[in-house]
């Protein structure tokens, strides 16, 4: 996954910076897909976000045997303007989330990792995108969105990866993501949220083959306002880029049931 | 309170009443609604097989002795044995005997296998297996015979020793196939066409099965994958599905990791894929044999099966046999 | 795998039609036979997960002190799909539950029967439960 992560970065990184629009120039105008809005079809993947949303250096691994292999990277963040904005009682939650986060991580067990952390963590997905439809599937856990088109209504109950209720505003894809299951994480660093979230997010192509990606943060029970992250997602390159599964529950089994083992 | 939990079980009865009014009226099209129908087609002229479907049926992979000669019946004859079947299934399972009191507590509100024996080109089907003309897997080779001799079966002394489905690994009766089964509920799946690939979303387990539409190669062998590696290509208004690549801890019926399976999916009718496999396995079966069955259009949504997350009875199992190891040592 | 399944369900016996009735896990492996249970209680936590419900009931003990317990369920999917959601059995509603508590002896049970005082069945039962084949039967 690294080598694809660097091999990838190393190739569209480059491109990225050449493509990006510059002032002054008229807005990027995405080719069509079969539903007349901007096609989004193809696998993308970003490059930051899931070791902490905010800024922060780099941080020794926190299993002392993996060495430099699981060392945190550092990170200029993807907050507007920087800080989370937790309520004081909820900021210590959040601190001790992240002290405990080898453990408490969801993730870490292999359950599904919710909106919006399943579009940053170090994994692709694919949009599927065709005449009546919109999907996303991740290569994480088979973690899965459908996007209705059509108001849904209130979801019947809370799930993982919650209900997407998606619209265009102009070239921009809108994501209204409700019935979020209150156990998921926004990253490794412990950042989290109530069963109150609603995520709102925008899809909005910038370049070829670059999308900008923001997403909303609602949830008046854990923060003093509304906050937004927003960084950029690169579309997969390489002749035979497609998601090979990444079905970890088998790799967790150990963790989680090993003390069940017969002796 | 209980005034307001009436209320919602009356609203529920009610809408299962719909739903099931709805299934009976998709069942019984009239000739002149056939006739009218075209295959709906995209823009690049494919058909369109986009949807939500279900393959729910009653008909077994396997011709039930009673049926042994025929692999269709009449209306008449099915609907004696659809009804024997749905009594028994959703009908009252309670038992004076505790542990089939005990086995049966799934009861029929849980349950969507639907009523009806699958029907296919308006005949009623006593198997899904239509190739051996018994309706019967053919016979293991001696090799398989020997490899499945050989596996774990029903024991608790780790996580590992437990069926892929009971894991969440992957879903009970290969739901995500390939074949794709139907079994006791949740059979339902959606299709996204895209140029490049064909998704197929699988309820149980939340499973993707992503057809490749711009590749003709398989990928290398050293490359296995649960759901084995599909490439997809269109034989006329038929999407033929070719598979490989599966691992060694899949095995339908007695399949070897070098199955090699080919789906085809045909709209047929209004509301209608008609959905053929035949599997290729001469390490495991003395010959190719092949199925075919409906996959109807269903109401939706699918909703999100997160099995691992809840799979409490985990630790219940595996806590229970720890729990009886030492009840033995003292 | 998938065979391993299919030889433990022959093991197991089929059903009369020979359809198997397979479900996610077998009951049998998980809840004991010999621990029949039958409580009293109200629900204090409705869990509509896969890949079974659990429904959490506080049951009041003679001595006055409240017991916990969790009763299994099936998939609620096809629950959701009829209609059901997360406020359809209200936290609060007193039911009967009978079933087969766990091999570990910890406080879980299946689900047999969920019962309302005034016997109304509720969705873990045998029979009037308003699945689909007993509507179609009633329509006959």
């Amino acid at each position: 996954m690294r080598n694809r992560v660097f091999r990838f970065s190393a190739v569209t990184a480059v491109l990225a910076m050449t493509m990006l629009p510059v002032a002054g120039q008229a807005p990027y105008r995405a080719p069509r897909g079969p539903d007349g809005h901007p096609n989004l079809n193809g696998i993308w993947q970003a490059l930051t976000g899931d070791w902490d949303l905010e800024g922060h250096a780099a941080r020794a691994s926190l299993i002392v045997e993996a060495g430099t292999l699981l060392a945190e990277p550092g990170g200029m963040g993807v907050v507007d303007g920087g800080t989370i904005p937790y309520k004081p009682e909820a900021l210590a939650k959040k601190k001790q989330n992240y002290d405990n986060r080898l453990s408490a991580d969801p993730v870490v067990k292999c359950y599904l990792p919710g909106v919006p952390r399943a579009t940053y963590m170090p994994y692709p997905f694919q949009i599927f995108q065709s005449d009546k439809y919109l999907a996303i599937a991740y290569e994480f856990d088979s973690a899965f969105r459908n996007i209705y088109l059509k108001d849904p209504g209130p979801a019947p109950v809370d799930s993982w990866m919650g209900q997407s209720y998606g619209h265009w505003e102009g070239d921009t894809l809108v994501v209204e993501v409700t019935g979020l299951d209150e156990r998921t994480w926004f990253d490794r660093a412990g950042d989290y949220h109530s069963d109150a979230l609603k995520v709102t997010e925008r899809y909005t192509p910038v370049a070829p083959n670059i999308l900008n990606y923001e997403a909303t943060i609602d949830d008046p029970k854990v923060f003093s306002r509304p906050w937004k992250i927003s960084l950029p997602l690169y579309k997969h390159a390489e002749k035979n880029a497609q998601l090979i599964e990444f079905k970890c529950v088998e790799f967790v089994e150990e963790l989680m049931y090993g003390k069940y083992r017969k002796k | 309170m209980r005034h307001g939990v009436l209320t919602s079980l009356a609203a529920v009865a009610a809408l299962s009443a719909a739903a099931l009014a709805a299934q009976t009226t998709a069942g019984a099209e009239t000739t002149s609604a056939k006739k009218s129908w075209t295959v709906p087609r995209l823009a690049d002229g494919h058909p369109d097989l986009q949807g939500i479907w279900t393959n729910a049926t009653i008909t077994p992979l396997e011709r039930p002795g009673q049926f042994a000669g025929k692999a269709t019946v009449s209306d008449a004859e099915a609907a004696k044995f659809e009804h024997q079947n749905n009594d028994n299934l959703y009908g009252d399972r309670r038992s004076a005997d505790a542990e089939r009191d005990r086995d049966h507590a799934y009861n029929a509100l849980f349950f969507d296998r639907g009523t009806e024996l699958a029907r296919v080109d308006g005949v009623k089907r006593t198997s899904l297996i239509v190739d051996p003309p018994d309706g019967k897997i053919p016979p293991l080779t001696p090799e398989a015979r020997n490899r499945m001799g050989n596996r774990v079966r029903n024991r608790f002394d780790s996580v590992q020793d437990r069926p892929l489905g009971e894991r969440c690994i992957l879903g009970f009766g290969s739901t995500s196939g390939p074949p794709m089964m139907p079994v006791l509920y949740n059979n339902n799946y959606q299709i996204v066409q895209t140029p490049a690939a064909i998704m197929i979303l699988v309820e149980m387990v939340h499973d993707v099965r992503y057809i490749h539409m711009d590749r003709r190669e398989h990928l290398p062998g050293s490359v296995r994958l649960w759901l084995g590696d599909s490439i997809g290509h269109w034989e006329g208004d038929t999407l033929v599905v070719d598979s490989t690549n599966f691992t060694d801890k899949t095995s339908f019926r007695g399949s070897s990791p070098n199955m090699h399976i080919v789906e085809r999916f045909t709209r047929v009718e209004n509301g209608t894929i008609l959905y053929k496999w035949t599997i290729d396995d001469p390490e495991s079966f003395t010959r190719p044999f092949s199925a075919e069955y409906p996959f109807r259009a269903a109401v939706g949504p699918i909703f999100e099966y997160a099995c691992h997350e809840g799979n409490y009875a985990m630790p219940d199992i595996l806590g229970g046999a720890r729990a009886a190891d030492a009840k033995q040592k003292n | 795998m998938r065979a391993k399944l299919a030889v433990l369900f022959a093991a197991a016996g089929l059903l009369a039609a020979g359809l198997p009735a397979w479900a996610h896990h077998a009951f049998a492996a998980e809840f004991d036979a010999k621990r029949p249970v039958h409580f009293t209680g109200t629900v204090t936590k409705v869990e509509l997960i896969n890949p079974h419900s659990w429904i959490h009931i506080d049951v009041k003990n003679t001595d006055g002190t409240v017991t916990n317990w969790m009763f299994e369920a099936g998939s609620p999917n096809v629950l959701l799909r009829r209609g059901f959601n997360k406020n359809t059995i209200a936290v609060g509603t007193e039911v009967v539950v009978d079933g087969y508590q766990s091999k570990d002896g910890s406080l879980r049970a299946n689900g047999r029967d969920i019962t309302l005082p005034n016997g109304q069945k509720l969705f873990l039962g045998s029979q009037g439960t308003g699945a689909p084949y007993e509507e179609k039967k009633e329509q006959q």
